[in-house]
């Protein structure tokens, strides 16, 4: 009996989240992503590294259907969310995407005030009740995206108005505070310095205790610093996929291992 | 010599220099251009430059202010006695009669002999009158005397300039050969003579708006002369009369432009606005290739049109589906239309705008807020709009200021009837329409009931600027928040 029910946790513990079966992604008639199949499990940090250009934004906008806004990008193959395929037609790619929430390359912070912005989610999904929660929910959001200390005194200033990245902060903030299951972060730290970036990474690795995360960078250091999974993308391709220790130590494609070492990029 | 033919020997000159400039640098360096300071072809420009613009310019300006001098020394010619009803009816007819005789000669009827030497009998309202030229009464021999003076002022003055401009260019061009040298800087020259060009385009531009402001002033300040300003801008009743003892007050004027403004601005405002959310945000290529010019044959529609659509069939339907079965009056002409249709003229302009100003909003915001779970419609409400909302305004007060400044659609829509009134079913009319039918048929320039003309002209004026000015404040903050 005992036995059983260690079998099941640990089921429990490398539980699929995303599983992505053959992908394919064109935009017009350019291959960006051939035939690429992952398994992102819950309760991980996944890394996503590659040359500039193989494609790993483009995977990662596949996981929340952000893809659908891009004119003449086309998504073949078949990407599951706890089982229940994301591209069926009865999936609303709206609930889809409070689901799997994401950070971008780019900060794009709303013209609003910082409040504003954290509070954005929260309250389009009408996670909250009253003035008092949402304050909390904001400062929770901004403590744990460590940004709270330099900005609680001027809640009411325009987001726009932050440092570069601040502003990546405000936004991981953003993301948080609408309680999504999966986090896909595209280069999160690249405008931080590293204080910031230490701080975010152990963000990172708090937010894996409730859900999973998936992670862009071109930092080999922060992969193998905050991931227990990594996927090495090349032209489109995926390469290779497995521990983060075993692709940093022992990388069985001779493409990963010139990567890593930085004789392609 | 005529002006066309010095303005084309300047020219000539210019090339010339150009030219010129050219072959002296190249000969300065003895053919080795790696030696010069700039490119062969930089040193002809600033010769051509020198030639050309100090003499033009002078040109410029003495064609301007030869006539206001000339006209005041002929002025001060006539006695106090010859100039009867008004000096400067007197004056056109020392105009007439100086262009009639610039005509004989140059037609060969009159030698320049004869022509100067003219004297005041009878004969020379016939000989002009063969001429094409008519004279209202005889030529007396006060106007007679002006009349050659002016001529010989003008030709004494034309030659000066003829002499002043071209010895002024060929100056230029000498002066500009002279300081050819191998470490001569013509391309910095070149350069700041070219920034002087497009710095006096800007201020002619800006100019001629004094010019118009100053006019309108200088008009204006003789109405309030002769009416009080209290009245004007208080007086509750429009009723000019041409035989004097008129109110004319603006209120019902003001009352009837922002009325029918109001009511086109809330019919243009959420159409256009809507049209340009659609257009940006959920029409497909295909539909937008085809919408957006659709809608914007409406812009290119002349108002007079608009105006007898107005006229025939929005005003008639609005009186009888509307008007008179609400017992609201039976005018076939009212607010109501000239507003509706006015603000169907200004769809085009209020959704264009918009629509420019939505598309720069950046991708990325409506990523952000798509990525948090938000809907198309939650995007924009929140997102899109609000990021918007400045340049949209200054949209809305680029519209609004159109509307204001609208005469056609109104004359033809609203009616000429000025009128301080609530109901939209009645007949109004704005201040353009009442500065149009003070001044056409026969006008006396002296009469308060013409010069009101142009205290509404500026009034309507500075209203629209301030439209302007504060839209054009708005659209500059919002661009800097994106770059
Ligand atoms: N919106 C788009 N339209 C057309 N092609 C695109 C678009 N976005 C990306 N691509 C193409 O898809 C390929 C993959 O781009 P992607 O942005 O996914 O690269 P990336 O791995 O994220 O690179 P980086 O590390 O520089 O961010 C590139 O060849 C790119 O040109
Ligand atoms: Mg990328």
């Amino acid at each position: 009996m005992n036995d059983m029910r260690l079998e099941e946790r640990i089921v429990q513990n490398d539980k699929i989240k995303i599983d992505a079966q053959d992908v394919q992604v064109f935009y017009g008639d350019n291959h960006a992503i051939k035939d690429v199949s992952v398994a992102i499990e819950d309760k991980t940090v996944t890394a996503f590294i590659g040359p500039s250009g193989c494609g790993k934004s483009t995977f990662l906008r596949c996981l929340n259907r952000m893809n659908d806004t891009v004119a003449g990008c086309r998504v073949e193959g078949r990407i599951t969310l706890d089982g229940e395929d994301i591209y069926d037609k009865r999936v609303d790619p709206v609930q889809l995407r409070a689901r799997v929430g994401m950070v971008f390359q780019k900060p794009n912070p709303f013209p609003k005030s910082i409040y504003d912005n954290v509070a954005y989610g929260p309250k389009i999904h009408g996670l909250v009740r009253g003035k008092a929660e949402m304050d909390e929910v904001v400062e929770s959001a901004l403590k744990r995206a460590a940004l709270w200390k330099e900005v609680k005194d001027r809640l009411q200033a325009p987001g726009t108005g932050l440092s570069g990245g601040q502003q990546q902060r405000l936004c991981i903030a953003r993301a948080i505070a609408t309680a999504p299951e999966v986090l896909l972060m595209d280069e999160p730290a690249s405008a931080l310095d590293p204080i910031a970036t230490a701080q975010i990474e152990e963000l990172i690795d708090e937010l894996r205790t409730r859900f999973a995360v998936v992670i862009v960078t071109h930092s080999m250091q922060q992969a193998a610093r905050v991931s227990q999974k990594t996927a090495f993308f090349h032209l489109g391709n995926l390469v290779e996929y497995g521990e983060t220790g075993q692709i940093f130590t022992t990388p069985r494609d001779p493409r990963t291992e010139s990567y890593i070492t930085g004789r392609i990029g | 010599m005529p002006a066309p033919w010095i303005f084309l020997i300047v020219l000539a000159l210019a090339a010339a220099g150009y030219l010129a400039g050219r072959l002296r640098a190249l000969a300065v360096v003895g053919g080795d251009i790696r030696r010069l300071h700039s490119l062969p072809g930089y040193y002809g420009w600033q010769a051509a430059m020198l030639a050309a613009l100090p003499a033009l310019l002078v040109m410029g300006l003495w064609l301007l202010i030869q006539p206001v001098v000339v006209e005041s020394r002929v002025e001060g010619m006539i006695p106090e006695a010859a100039q009867g009803a008004s000096l400067s009816l007197v004056m056109t007819d020392v105009r007439r009669v100086a262009e009639g005789l610039d005509l004989a000669v140059s037609t060969g009827v009159m030698s320049a002999a004869e022509a100067t030497g003219l004297s005041a009998d009878g004969t020379i309202r016939a000989t002009l009158g063969k001429l094409g030229v008519a004279l209202g009464s005889g030529v007396t021999p006060e106007v007679l005397a002006a009349a050659k003076a002016l001529r010989t002022a003008e030709a004494t003055g034309r030659g000066a300039m003829a002499a002043v401009v071209l010895v002024l260019a060929l100056a230029g061009v000498a002066y500009a050969l002279w300081r050819i040298r191998a470490e001569y800087r013509a391309r910095n020259v070149v350069e700041a003579g070219v920034r002087g060009l497009l710095l006096l385009a800007s201020t002619i531009a800006i100019l001629t708006t004094a010019g118009i402001v100053l006019s309108m002033l200088f008009e204006t300040r003789h109405f309030f002369a002769q009416y009080p300003w209290w009245k004007f801008f208080f007086g509750a009743t429009w009723s000019p009369n041409f035989r004097g003892g008129s109110d004319l007050g603006i209120l019902p004027l003001l009352w009837g432009t922002l009325y029918i403004s109001f009511i086109a601005l809330v019919v243009s405002v959420p159409i256009g606005l809507f049209a340009a959310v659609y257009m940006s945000e959920y029409a497909g290529r295909k539909f937008r290739m085809v919408a957006k010019p659709a809608i914007e044959i409406l812009a290119g529609i002349p108002t007079i049109v608009y105006g007898l659509f107005a006229l025939i069939t929005v005003g008639p339907l609005l009186r009888d589906y509307f008007a008179q079965p609400l017992g609201l009056g039976a005018s076939g002409s009212s607010v109501m239309t000239a507003g509706l249709v006015m603000g169907v003229m200004l769809i085009p302009f209020v959704s264009s705008l918009s629509d420019d100003i939505i598309n720069a909003v950046p991708q990325s915001l409506r990523d952000g807020s798509l990525g948090l779970g938000a809907t198309r419609s939650e995007t924009i409400r929140q997102v899109v709009l609000p990021a918007a909302l400045p340049g949209i305004v200054g949209a809305v007060l680029l519209a609004a200021s159109r509307a204001i400044g609208e005469t056609m659609i109104v004359v033809l829509g609203a009616g000429a009837a000025a009128k301080l009134d609530l109901n939209p079913f009645e007949a109004m009319t704005t201040v353009t329409v009442k500065i149009v039918s003070q001044l056409t048929g026969d006008t006396d320039f002296a009469a308060p009931e013409t010069l009101v003309a142009f205290a509404l002209g500026l009034t309507l004026f500075v209203l629209t600027l301030g439209l302007n000015v504060l839209a054009l404040w708005i659209v500059r903050r919002y661009r800097e928040q994106y770059e």
